[in-house]
């Protein structure tokens, strides 16, 4: 409780102190996050931490928890109506539109308007950054982007009340949006009179991951869990720090560094056999991976994402970067269906995901997990990566 | 059957996104010539569906490849996303993959099957996020991945040939 009380007294003082030369004054880099329901009360295996957001250069802020802490993604996205009342400037193209993003995620999208704002994790800043402000009413979603799947833009399917994207890329989007014509996946969006109609964004301009844009400790992320009882835990606390290398509380130590392919993949080897789709992402509840044929896992009845053997069934991968570096993992299959509604963590969570791993949250107990921003200098080399 | 393939030209791949309205009315133009009932839908469609994917992704077709069991049509479309669809020897559309950096237009590939999908994402008991795996009795569909590499499967069980299973299909 009294280190709780010094971290507060630490985040107060740098909120309110203005910031001297960065050069000698260390920011407080880390903040809690938690594994539990969700603010929707629905989720397994949910990271959820608290953003601070606010108008561009004022202290005009909202603080908004159970944002759901996603390496498979980058960029802040709140629920408008949690941002209510903060005066967020939308951003206009050259014409006047009003931009808006559909971000695409493995289940659904998120629909709203692209907003400027300062974004404060800890005690760092990313001043006047694009972030999404998802489901906001003035804009209804266009049929393109209603196309990619399910809508997820209000807290009950979202599950959380945003999610803050610190995945290995450094805008969401990349060059892909920055392009005219066909080859444009229609990711942003200008919108008039509430027309919205595809259209291209520039690099500078797309949702950026907050942690390049803070002053320092700006190259990546880590993300800590504790191991966790093998029947589960119904809250587990944890840490995001922010920076690799950077001070002396976010060090790679003994990681193992494995660099990422340009889709933010890298190789993993089960049985002989190599699966280069692979990749790690809190944002994921548990260890996707093959199918059941290739596993002999059965699926769950109830819980159909996942996989639900009668005992459990442990497992050996080899991790291997485009480096080369290769780290083994062992984990262990539990049934989801037999997990009781009051366990919201668990280590053992598993389901299907055909033709690669998906190294879930499940990963993540009992392991720090470093992911470095793509083009970021860090004691490891230059990212993209993952290490641990 | 795979003539249709060639009866639109491709210069339309390129003609822009944002155009996107028109180059399909042209399209479905296009395929009705050729195939009057052409079905506007991809998985439980038929071969001619397959092309409508083509044009609506503004995509190329890369490569027909027959097994004794079915014909697999692989599609990329321009944003850089390849498309596979299944079909069986009596003609029917039985599974779609797709793996690239970006989703597919979904209710285009999954056709009459969106919907349920759509439902059964919504009705899950838990939440998950990363991978979403729904079994209804008659229809069988996993996606998954990241910002920037998506992966997917839909299989239809009642449409597949004899032996033929989900998991033998990449």
């Amino acid at each position: 409780m009294m280190l709780r009380a010094f971290i507060a007294a630490a985040l107060f003082a740098q909120a309110v102190t203005p910031r001297c030369d960065a050069s000698n004054t260390a920011s407080t880099n880390f903040q809690d996050i938690v594994v539990n329901a969700g603010p929707a009360n629905n989720y397994i295996n949910g990271a959820f931490t608290t953003v601070t957001v606010c108008v561009p250069g004022q202290s005009t802020c909202q603080t908004i928890d159970g944002v759901l802490v996603d390496t498979g993604s980058t960029g802040v996205r709140i629920l408008a109506n949690r941002l209510a009342g903060l005066a967020l400037s939308p951003q206009t193209d050259a014409s006047g539109g009003t931009m808006a993003e559909c971000a695409q995620f493995a289940d659904g999208f998120t629909w709203g308007p692209v907003v400027t704002a300062d974004v404060r994790l800890g005690g760092e800043q990313a001043s006047g950054i694009a972030i999404q402000s998802i489901g906001a009413s003035a804009f209804s979603v266009p049929a393109d982007c209603a196309n990619t799947g399910t809508e997820e833009d209000t807290l009950t399917a979202l599950g959380a009340n945003g999610v803050l994207g610190v995945g290995p890329f450094a805008e969401d989007c990349g060059p892909a949006c920055t392009f005219a014509g066909a080859s444009n996946p229609g990711i942003y969006y200008t919108c008039r009179s509430g027309i919205c109609t595809a259209t291209t964004q520039a690099l500078a301009r797309q949702v950026q991951h907050p942690v390049r844009k803070f002053a320092t400790d700006n190259n990546g992320v880590s993300i800590q869990l504790p191991s966790i009882a093998a029947g589960g835990a119904a809250t587990v606390s944890g840490m995001i720090r922010f920076g690799i290398g950077t001070q002396g509380n976010n060090g790679l130590g003994s990681a193992t560094v494995l660099t990422l392919d340009p889709a933010g993949n890298f190789t993993t080897i089960y049985a002989g056999q190599s699966y280069g789709s692979s990749y790690i992402d809190s944002g994921s509840n548990g260890i996707f991976f093959l199918d059941a044929a290739t596993t002999s896992l059965p699926m769950c009845r109830v819980n159909t994402d996942f996989y639900c053997p009668l005992v459990p069934q442990t497992f050996a991968a080899t991790n291997q970067g485009i480096n080369g570096a290769t780290s083994p993992v062992t984990f262990t299959v539990v049934s989801v269906d037999t997990l009781s509604n009051t366990i919201n963590a668990s280590s053992g969570v598993a389901g299907p995901n055909p033709g690669s791993f998906d190294w879930g949250l499940a990963f993540f107990y009992g392991r720090t997990v470093f992911t470095a921003i793509e083009g970021q200098s860090t004691p490891g080399g230059t990212g993209p990566y993952f290490a641990y | 059957m795979h003539l249709i393939v060639t009866c639109c030209n491709r210069s339309s791949a390129r003609a822009g996104r944002f155009t996107r309205h028109a180059v399909v009315a042209a399209a479905l133009a296009c395929v009705s010539l050729a195939t009057p009932a052409s079905a506007f839908a991809s998985l439980g469609g038929t071969p001619e569906s397959v092309d409508a994917d083509r044009l609506r992704s503004q995509g190329s077709l890369v490569a027909i490849v027959r097994t004794e069991a079915f014909t697999r049509h692989e599609l990329r479309t321009a944003t850089g996303t390849t498309i596979r669809e299944y079909v069986s020897p009596g003609g029917t559309v039985f599974a779609v993959t797709w793996q690239g950096p970006w989703l597919p237009d979904l209710r285009q590939v999954l056709g009459s099957y969106f919907d349920e999908y759509e439902r059964a994402v919504r009705t899950r008991t838990r939440r998950t996020r990363g991978v979403v795996q729904i079994a209804e009795p008659n229809f069988v569909v996993v996606t998954s991945g990241h910002q920037r590499s998506f992966s997917g499967r839909a299989f239809v069980p009642s449409l597949a040939p004899a032996g033929v299973r989900a998991e033998a299909l990449r």
